[in-house]
């Protein structure tokens, strides 16, 4: 009797137990509901991201503009600022900085009490030793370098750089995309350029290196000593190398990662893809728009005839690009500045009215050149692009439109270094179409397209185009103080305009894609183009971890 | 056999040495720019190119450099990759087994499933059956690969949501055990199906033609008048016998597999020796190029060899030869 007792006792206990278990179950779960729900911010979890490639040869944004190392800067690397996505500058590294009267001196203040992700202290040291070490090395400073006087260091939070001449383009240069911060005491007395380093790097972003699992990711973990502390929330950050777009956006569909960044040509089905709820997209503000241009190679006939260039450019129906290869996510370009540079681009030049789409006017201007029909021709070219989306789509639109005029256009779609090769070594094309970034300033992404270059570099002006008044311009333009460059740059336009060794088709605009479980995506995203999330502000709730 | 094993190894080494060549002498021919490769698409300053040039002695003349790379590849250095900054070796070791697991569990579907619907057509009494698997099996073997990859992601991952859509495993997991191994073959699934059919089809078609030659055989019409059963005749005769042309094609076919099964490995971002030679081309990293196509040359030696003890295990005729 007792041990039946005892039984029932033990059984009224074990269901006891049982229900205050599930009961606590219950207000664990509903707690944890609410700590996800109370918009207060949570650590843990882990966001994948995606690189557009599987060999990434170096991670290092000092020495490579290539797009997946700058994907993944932005989680491991930082810088003196960055922009926000109204394109105005925001202090990172650098609290505050001044600019001396003559415009030749720039002094940053440095952020204290900072570390590396290694744990060891960040200083204006530091700064001075980046620029001394890399600066060399960095495709966006080649224009600064030779007007460096001196770098220096004065104390731990002070950096002062002067320079020979004044630059307006100066503060643009040292925004952590273009001038990510390289620590001293892993590369002091090293070769930089091959250092290991530049595989597993060291930085002051909020994560830190981890793995790198060959062809398949990179892992970066939270990194303990970010100044931005409690930031980061999430645990990692894990890139998934998926070198095909179509992949990267079924990889998004799918659930199987949280974030890339679409092709133009794929916003639409990702905003299909969106309708669902799961997957949000993101337009990133484009105050460095990626052009769509075409180069003629002037060293040739007839392209040397100006008359041909604009006639060519009359018969492009740039608004039937913008609908049918950019599906309405781009804009005509307006002039060699792009007018997304405010402060710098002339309203009173524009490609629209002064070369609109007008067939009848391209011919005129083609018999005038010497070029009339004959049996239905008129001459044939060689346009030369690189065998990848748009630009495929771009060059048979461009091919249809000016094979209207009585050209025979011949295409040559390459391998993008056999492109390289045969525009920018050999020269041998006549026209050759390509994107370039603007970036920030025109010194960083709009000169290359027309300044003199007699040394044949790659993605530099291919046209053969060497006008000392041109590059005259451009130089006191990069020089004179910011309330007077506006008119410099009217000039810059106005001689392209009337020379058109290049000519501007579109402004595609610039989109991500990332899923919806991730909380804080707004602040996450406030910031413009060519910056990409550092995963800094987003964080995942407890129950979706 | 061990002397047959010993001759047949000492062929690869005049192979290889004309696949370096002839390899060293296309690269060459081949406009490129590896170090423009690694900075993309801004001009590369001046002295980070002489930087690269120097370490990785990329101007040196093309003699120095073949030569070089023969003393290096006697010595077991296969050069070094300076797009994955690591040796061309190490990374092959790496790479080869993801590509040797998908080739062989697509085989491993394909040679049964091709042997099935071989003999089913070859041994058919029906025309209609007959002409239902040839016409089958030529217009899903007509299909690319690639094709076949996107239409099952499309169905199986983006559809029915049951398969992930690329790469060789998830980016993070905790799994272990046998959740470990079942979240492996849930990303094996895609691939090897498309290889498998693929591969699947072209075996059938080679076993449906020799299924039919080897019936028509004398000793087939003994068999039977011996009394034996249609189905003793293909398990004793017909399968052995058929099986001999469909080791040479199958393993030739194994053979280039493993030395990078490209579409396929593009389509589904798995990360072998396929997807790593197409980049290594793109990004014009030679060394490891060559090293992917030497270690490709191998791997046709190597299944060539194994064919032929094949043959020599399934025809006795060919081992009394020997």
């Amino acid at each position: 009797m007792a041990y039946t007792n005892k039984l029932n006792h033990a059984r009224t206990t074990l269901k006891t137990s049982a229900l205050s278990l599930l009961a606590g179950t219950i207000s664990l779960c509903a707690i944890s509901a609410a700590l996800a729900d109370d918009g207060t911010p949570v650590k843990g979890g882990t966001v994948i991201a995606t690189l557009n490639a599987t060999t990434i040869p170096n991670l290092n944004t000092q020495m490579t503009s290539a797009v997946p190392p700058l994907h993944a800067a932005d989680v491991w690397a930082d810088g003196l600022m960055t922009y926000d996505s109204g394109g105005n500058r925001l202090p990172r590294l650098a609290t505050r900085w001044e600019i001396s009267d003559d415009g030749k001196t720039y002094t940053f203040h440095i952020r204290e009490g900072v570390k590396w992700s290694d744990g060891k202290p960040f200083s204006a040291v530091d700064v001075a030793f980046t620029l001394e070490a890399f600066g060399k090395f960095n495709t966006y400073l080649t224009k600064l370098i030779p007007l460096i006087e001196k770098v220096s260091a004065p104390d731990e939070k002070t950096f002062v750089l002067q320079l020979k001449q004044p630059l307006t383009a100066t503060l643009d240069l040292f925004d952590k995309e273009v001038f990510p911060l390289m620590p001293k005491h892993i590369y002091e007395g090293k070769d930089v350029a091959t250092h290991p380093a530049n595989l597993a790097p060291v930085g002051l972003g909020p994560f830190k290196f981890d793995k790198w699992v060959s062809g398949q990711s990179i892992t970066f973990v939270r990194n303990p000593y970010y100044w931005e502390a409690p930031k980061p929330y999430l645990d990692s950050v894990v890139f998934a190398l998926i070198p095909n777009a179509q992949q990267r956006l079924n990889a998004l569909i799918n659930g199987e990662v949280n974030w890339f960044r679409p092709e133009v040509v794929q916003v639409p089905a990702t905003q299909q893809a969106a309708k669902k709820g799961t997957i949000r997209v993101v337009q990133i503000m484009t105050n460095a728009p990626e052009t769509a241009v075409i180069d003629f190679n002037l060293r040739r006939a007839p392209m040397n005839n100006v008359k041909v260039r604009q006639a060519l450019f009359h018969a492009i129906d740039r608004q039937r690009i913008v609908r049918d290869v950019y599906q309405g996510l781009a804009e005509t370009a307006k002039s060699a500045i792009p007018t997304q540079f405010k402060n710098l681009h002339d309203t009173s030049i524009n490609y629209d009215t002064m070369y609109g789409y007008d067939i009848k006017r391209a011919g005129t201007l083609l018999d005038e050149a010497g070029y009339p029909l004959k049996d239905g021709k008129r001459f044939q070219i060689e346009l030369a692009l690189p065998a990848v989306a748009p630009y495929d789509a771009l060059a048979q639109v461009v091919q249809a439109q000016w094979t209207a005029l009585g050209i025979d256009v011949k295409l040559s779609a390459l391998d993008q270094q056999i492109w390289i090769n045969k525009v920018y070594t050999q020269h041998d094309f006549d026209a050759s179409i390509i994107a370039l970034t603007g970036r920030s300033n025109p010194v960083l992404g709009v000169d290359r397209s027309f300044v003199c270059n007699q040394s044949s570099v790659p993605y530099a002006n291919p046209t053969g185009y060497c006008n000392p008044e041109f590059d005259k311009v451009a130089s006191l333009a990069s020089a004179v103080p910011l309330d007077q460059q506006k008119a410099h740059y009217k000039t810059y336009a106005e001689i392209i305009a009337r020379d058109l060794n290049q000519i501007a088709l579109t402004n595609a605009q610039a989109f991500e894609a990332v899923t919806t479980n991730f909380k804080n995506l707004d602040a996450q995203f406030n910031f413009s183009f060519n910056t990409h999330p550092n995963w800094a502000e987003a964080w995942l709730p407890k129950d979706k971890q | 056999m061990l002397r047959f094993v010993g001759r047949r190894a000492l062929y690869a080494v005049p192979l290889i040495l004309v696949v370096i060549i002839l390899m060293f002498s296309m690269l060459h021919l081949i406009p490129g720019d590896p170090v423009q490769a690694l900075v993309g698409d801004y001009p590369v300053p001046p002295a980070y190119r002489q930087a690269i040039e120097e370490k990785y002695r990329l101007n040196d003349p093309f003699l120095v450099q073949v030569s070089n790379y023969l003393i290096n590849v006697a010595k077991g250095d296969f050069g070094f990759s300076y797009q994955n900054q690591r040796a061309v070796l190490d990374l092959i070791l790496e790479r080869a087994p993801r590509t040797i697991l998908l080739a062989s569990v697509s085989f491993a579907l394909a040679i049964p499933l091709g042997m099935a619907i071989g003999v089913a057509a070859g041994t058919t009494r029906s025309a209609g059956t007959d002409k239902f698997w040839t016409t089958t099996t030529l217009i899903v073997y007509a299909v690319p690969t690639f094709w076949l990859g996107q239409l099952l992601v499309m169905f199986f991952a983006l559809h029915l949501g049951w398969l992930p859509t690329q790469g060789i495993g998830p980016m993070v997991s905790r799994a272990q055990g046998f959740a470990w191994l079942l979240e492996k073959l849930r990303y094996l699934a895609l691939p090897v199906l498309a290889f498998g059919i693929h591969e699947g089809m072209r075996v059938a078609r080679i076993m449906r033609a020799s299924v039919i030659d080897t019936i028509s055989q004398g000793y087939i019409i003994t068999a039977r008048a011996k009394g034996l059963t249609r189905g003793q005749i293909i398990r004793r005769h017909v399968l052995r016998n058929s099986s001999l042309p469909l080791v040479t094609i199958a393993g030739y076919a194994f053979g280039s597999a493993l030395g990078g099964a490209v579409f396929l490995e593009t389509v589904f971002t798995w990360p072998g020796l396929g997807l790593l030679l197409v980049d290594s081309i793109r990004l014009r990293d030679n060394m490891m190029v060559i090293g992917v196509v030497i270690f490709s040359a191998l791997a046709v030696v190597a299944m060539n060899l194994i064919v032929d003890l094949l043959y020599a295990a399934l025809d006795p005729r060919i081992r009394t030869v020997r």
